[in-house]
């Protein structure tokens, strides 16, 4: 009866971590998660979450404050994009960047079509002989064999 | 067709080349502040010799906010005898105001006895959150706050005397030699 209890007990208790990590990341996880995504001011590419200089480790705290005090995401980022312009953060914001490699080589590839369609002649081709030009040819060997 | 390549080419070269160039000559952290033209950050915090001053008992008056450390060489000392001239010659009109950036008080006061206090007040800022507030990723970094509370340009890395006649007239009303 007591086991079963205990069992009864450990389910719940599985249930409701799961649902609770499923549903929405704890504190501690969107702090480390806005940490990493944030360039630490004194170092060299380094994020606020690796790094261990005071800056990083205010910055931390902050994050954490802002972050129990109820800020979304977006308005933490704004926190301290205010103070240090969008060079805080260590990833762009917005599709845009992302997609400008792929429009290069896109560009890349149409230029490189157009110049190959472009390219006058085409594959280089040899016409076949003509009639007159395999009488002489026969005619010629004809003689040398003579 | 060939005319045109004539063209592209270097129109779509020059200004990739350009851009790549420009990148030699400059630092990465040298960004342009987002507290241009916005209030100052609010503070109080406690000097070297132990009073509290305060943005608040600036207010109406322009100042300088220079964010320096005794293990900033050759910069902070080069800048250092600056400061203190312009303390000097306009200490009656501009309040300067050093910043300890993640340095040791015991530290700083040694590097104020070497190189000279020139009498503006130094404050601690402990866990760097005034630094933070300011934005400041490595000093020196000089920010000049207008009468009206408002920061008018961020000097990034050490002020020559040059630099500093410049800035002046952006928060002193008349530019005084």
């Amino acid at each position: 009866m007591v086991g079963l209890g205990l069992l009864v007990a450990v389910a719940g208790l599985v249930l409701v971590v799961t649902l609770s990590t499923g549903a929405a990341p704890s504190d501690a996880r969107r702090t480390a998660d806005l940490a990493a995504e944030l360039r630490c001011p004194d170092c060299q590419g380094l994020s606020v979450a690796d790094s261990p200089t005071t800056s990083a480790r205010e910055i931390r705290r902050q994050i954490g404050e802002l972050v129990a005090g109820g800020a979304s995401d977006d308005e933490v980022r704004a926190h301290f994009v205010a103070r240090y312009g969008e060079w805080i953060r260590l990833a762009p914001s917005g599709a845009t960047p992302w997609l400008i490699p792929f429009g290069v080589l896109l560009t890349g590839l149409l230029a490189l079509g157009a110049w190959l369609l472009r390219r006058p002649g085409g594959p280089p081709t040899t016409a076949p002989p003509t009639d007159a030009q395999r009488r002489a040819v026969r005619d010629e060997a004809e003689a040398l064999d003579a | 067709m060939r005319a045109l390549r004539w063209i592209l080419v270097p129109l779509l070269v020059a200004p990739v080349a350009w851009l790549l160039f420009q990148g030699f000559g400059r630092d990465p952290r040298e960004i342009a502040s987002p507290l241009l033209g916005q209030p100052a950050p609010a503070w109080s915090l406690t000097t070297l010799d132990g009073e509290t001053v305060s943005s608040a008992e600036l207010a109406g008056r322009p100042y300088l906010v220079n964010f320096w450390a005794s293990w900033c060489i050759p910069a902070c000392v080069d800048e250092h005898p600056v400061l203190a001239a312009a303390h000097e010659r306009h200490g009656d009109e501009l309040t300067i105001v050093g910043v300890l950036y993640q340095d040791d008080p015991d530290d700083a006061r040694g590097f104020l006895s070497r190189y000279g206090d020139a009498g503006y007040p130094h404050v601690i800022d402990p866990d760097g959150r005034l630094a933070i507030d300011f934005g400041v990723t490595g000093p020196p970094e000089t920010f000049f706050v207008g009468a009206d509370g408002m920061v008018r340009y961020r000097q990034f890395g050490p002020l020559s005397e040059p630099r500093m006649a410049e800035l002046l007239p952006l928060v002193l009303p008349v530019a005084i030699r």
